[in-house]
């Protein structure tokens, strides 16, 4: 059965010239699992809002757009509601009320059915998500995982025919993410509902999919499988494709004479094939652990045996942390969520401080210095969410508002503020408000505000979450080119391949202290599981190819 | 508190405290101010344990006695006269006593209303208010929702500016106050920005469509009736005790206790079972408990 029926459609946003839609051709059947892809503000949110007008933005609209052959003006608001759902890329901002079996019942209660009937359809969503075990609970208790898959539930529970959603596992980590595709795939294949989403982490979503479709600049360039869909991007060569998943890059990196593999199982299988009537299959030298310990010269930031608890009762979130940051390094702690890798963060920022050992900049303990001392030239912490750090109704205001206390002169500020807009390009977007970017472009202005500090250590929570392959791509080369001149980044992330291709130290994190650190390559050879994707696919034949691009290497090395 | 009568439906535990509360502030008559207080106690100590034993014995033993002082020493009506102030006032017999008893009904509705406050959580609250305006259950809950929300992201965002060293602990006075403004300035606009969302949320969801309906998880089934009729018969017997004057206690000029009758001794019997209903519930079910599990 045809939902959605898409001819010929454009959009325009009210004031602007340019097209965000333009001339989209797409025919959705009942039951597909539909992942659109593309870089940040190719209009893949747009598209998915025209299709539940209620959530439309305004704008002029043409071309014909049918909704089970009605023309989708003229479904009502309650066919809207209960029928299109639609789950929000912010899991915080989805949840309206206090309580999980409230906002389990708040669609349901919208719709006027009575008691009996929402408690049948809650007790049903409660079990079929298994949330029983926190269906009491406060919504503030749960954990971000939680709190979106609660959003989807509570969406499942009015019974929708097709399902919406934007962007909705870049605010999760990984594990979360991965079991909420998981829970989808569940509800496409178990209930058959149409699932039409947008992501920028591909290499879970694409084996799941039916269909992936690639939007640029406003337009759809590719639609088919997953499969077809990277192969023609391949032969496009189109930026996209090195955000597709590791196992895709290497093969078409490598040859190209079968279907593309999507999964690390398919990779792995097509690379067994290709080595079978390979003769000289050699194991790698073993990568030189890098010397690290080269450097006799004092570390840039220095843990030593670091215990801390938030609360005097409370357990050691931090237990006997010790470990050295050398200057103009990339260092990464990587781990699980709540294994206190992020308040060893805070307290490299100062604030918090250990209750047990002590936490050296440059060779001064951290307690002994004022918060000027600690703030200006010294130490910079940029947070997760780069919001908190906007003050000015545009982007150039707020630059020089972090200025705005020193005792430079107006010529030398201004000049100071272009060098950093022309080193992150951030100069097209002065005039625009903060909040207007892009979560990219948020990100890039709040590092230029916490660079105009001149830090010699940047701290970093998370720098890539909800960016897109081609931003983090452009974060890395500014991150290396300020460990280039001499600034030292201390990085908490859980984005794995992100650190195995540009971090110089990676460590484990686990249970308030560091496991195992090492160079980033070694490091991740050395995992089994908490490793790239590409290391998982090829593993068994080189241990130390790490990355898409090592990989590559050595494949091409093989004959 | 997850156990006893608190599991009752919301309805029946608010008529069981307005009645409670409503009889402990009117009888004087001293059997029924005993009934009440010990009542209170023996519950309070049932739901909140050790922690309800401190606090009658520091907070409100020395309150009853000071209330119970204090009026005498103002309040000279009353026809027997114990003896003389050295300001020449008199001490009577019966200000001393309607002191005692009016500290000991203040003692009482303390200690009842500690108990309803433990029964009553603020998710039966919001259902009973829901009832009778259901639009307001749902803003009592979005504001819950949102107040601990707002209060984590205000501390983000002073943590955030605490990193780039302008936060309310740092600097001058005029320099915290300035970057108190800040902090509260993007929170504004945070708010602002993520409530379009939220609204988003809602308005996907249905809201605003006519004919809304209230759930909740509360179930009014045959149990709670049965409490309802039991606590209706037992305060159907008090008032009749009342309207008989077997209530009544007349302090001023003299003391005038009702006498004790057959009848009154029932509505001693009455109120008791009402004041003790949580108790007696509750040890109920502690025997029944034990027989049950003896047997398995």
């Amino acid at each position: 059965m045809e939902i959605y029926h898409i001819q010929n459609v454009s959009f325009t946003f009210p004031m602007q010239e340019k097209k965000a839609l333009e001339g989209i051709n797409l025919t959705i059947q009942g039951g597909e699992f539909i992942t659109i892809g593309g870089k940040s503000g190719s209009g893949k949110s747009t598209l998915l809002r025209q299709v539940k007008p209620i959530l439309s933005p305004h704008g002029k609209r043409e071309g014909t757009l049918t909704y089970r052959g009605r023309p989708i003006e003229d479904v009502d608001q309650r066919t809207q509601a209960s029928d299109i759902g639609f789950v929000l890329q912010n899991p915080d901002n989805g949840i309206v009320t206090d309580k999980v079996w409230h906002e389990l019942a708040f669609g349901l209660e919208s719709l006027g059915l009575d008691q009996q009937t929402i408690r049948l359809r809650v007790a049903e969503m409660a079990s079929f998500f298994g949330i029983q075990t926190w269906f009491h609970k406060s919504v503030t208790e749960l954990s971000g995982g939680q709190k979106q898959l609660l959003n989807l539930a509570s969406i499942m529970a009015m019974h929708p025919s097709v399902l919406l959603l934007d962007e909705p596992t870049s605010q999760l980590d990984p594990i979360a993410a991965a079991d909420f595709i998981e829970t989808l795939r569940k509800i496409n294949q178990e209930l058959g509902t149409t699932i039409i989403l947008t992501e920028h982490r591909l290499e879970e979503v694409l084996p799941v999919s039916d269909r992936f479709i690639v939007m640029d600049e406003g337009r759809v360039i590719v639609d088919g499988t997953p499969r077809e869909a990277g192969e023609a991007l391949w032969c496009m060569g189109h930026p996209m494709f090195t955000a597709m998943p590791s196992s895709m890059q290497i093969y078409a990196g490598v040859t190209k004479d079968t279907p593309f593999p999507v999964t690390v199982k398919e990779g792995r299988q097509w690379l067994d094939r290709y080595l079978e009537d390979k003769s000289n299959v050699r194991e790698e030298v073993t990568l030189n652990s890098q010397t690290l310990n080269n450097t006799n010269q004092l570390p840039a930031l220095r843990f030593k045996d670091v215990w801390f608890k938030y609360e005097k009762n409370g357990v050691n979130i931090i237990k006997d942390l010790s470990f050295e940051v050398a200057e103009g390094q990339l260092y990464c702690l990587v781990g699980g969520n709540g294994t206190g890798k992020t308040t060893a963060l805070s307290l490299a920022g100062g604030l918090y401080h250990p209750y047990r050992g002590k936490v050296l900049i440059g060779g001064k303990n951290i307690l002994s210095m004022q918060a000027k001392e600690l703030f200006t030239n010294n130490i910079a912490y940029l947070p997760q969410n780069p919001q908190h750090l906007f003050v000015k109704k545009t982007v150039e205001q707020d630059l020089y508002e972090i200025l705005s206390r020193s005792s430079m002169s107006k010529e030398e500020k201004a000049r100071k503020i272009t060098a950093m807009a022309e080193f992150l390009e951030l100069e097209p977007l002065f005039a625009m408000h903060p909040y207007d970017l892009s979560g990219g472009e948020q990100q890039r202005a709040a590092l230029a505000k916490v660079l105009l500090l001149e830090p010699r250590i940047l701290l970093l929570d998370e720098p890539t979450k909800g960016l897109d392959s081609f931003f983090k791509a452009k974060l890395a080369s500014y991150l290396k080119q300020l460990n280039a001149n001499g600034v030292t980044i201390l990085m908490v992330s859980h984005d794995i391949e992100f650190c195995a291709k540009y971090g110089d130290v990676c460590a484990l994190f686990f249970n308030g202290s560091i496991t195992t650190s090492g160079a980033a390559k070694p490091f991740f050879a050395g995992n089994h599981f908490y490793t790239t994707a590409a290391n998982r696919m090829v593993r068994h034949v080189w241990r130390e190819g790490v990355t898409v691009e090592d990989v590559i290497a050595l494949c091409k090395n093989t004959r | 508190m997850n156990s006893g009568f608190a599991t009752f439906h919301p309805f029946v535990n608010l008529v069981y405290f307005i009645a409670v509360l409503l009889f402990g502030m009117w009888f004087m008559h001293p059997d029924f101010q005993a009934i009440a207080l010990v009542s209170a106690i023996v519950y309070a100590i049932v739901l909140r344990g050790r922690a309800a034993v401190k606090f009658q014995l520091i907070y409100m033993l020395p309150l009853l006695l000071v209330m119970a002082l204090i009026n005498p020493a103002f309040n000279h009506a009353g026809v027997t006269i114990l003896f003389y102030l050295k300001n020449g006032n008199p001490i009577t017999l019966e200000s001393i006593q309607y002191g005692l008893a009016s500290a000991c009904m203040f003692v009482t509705v303390i200690i009842w209303f500690s108990c309803y406050n433990a029964v009553m959580t603020s998710d039966k609250f919001i259902y009973l208010f829901g009832k009778i305006i259901p639009a307001l259950s749902l803003i009592f809950s979005m504001v819950l929702r949102f107040v601990p929300r707002y209060q984590n992201q205000l501390k983000r965002i002073s943590f955030a500016q605490r990193s780039i060293g302008q936060d309310m602990s740092q600097g001058n006075l005029l320099y915290r106050a300035k970057n108190g403004l800040t902090i509260l300035s993007i929170m504004t606009t945070w708010a602002l920005e993520n409530a379009i969302e939220t609204a988003d949320s809602m308005k996907s969801r249905g809201y605003g469509l006519p004919g809304r309906t209230s759930y909740s998880l509360y179930r009014f089934d045959n149990r709670d009736k049965g409490c309802l009729i039991i606590m209706f018969i037992l305060v159907a017997v008090v008032l009749s005790g009342q309207v008989k004057g077997e209530n009544t206690m007349r302090f001023f000029p003299s003391i005038k206790v009702a006498e004790v009758t057959p009848f009154s001794i029932l509505v001693y019997i009455a109120y008791s079972g009402l004041c003790m209903l949580p108790v007696i519930h509750y040890i109920l079910e502690g025997i029944k408990w034990r027989s049950i599990t003896s047997r398995m």
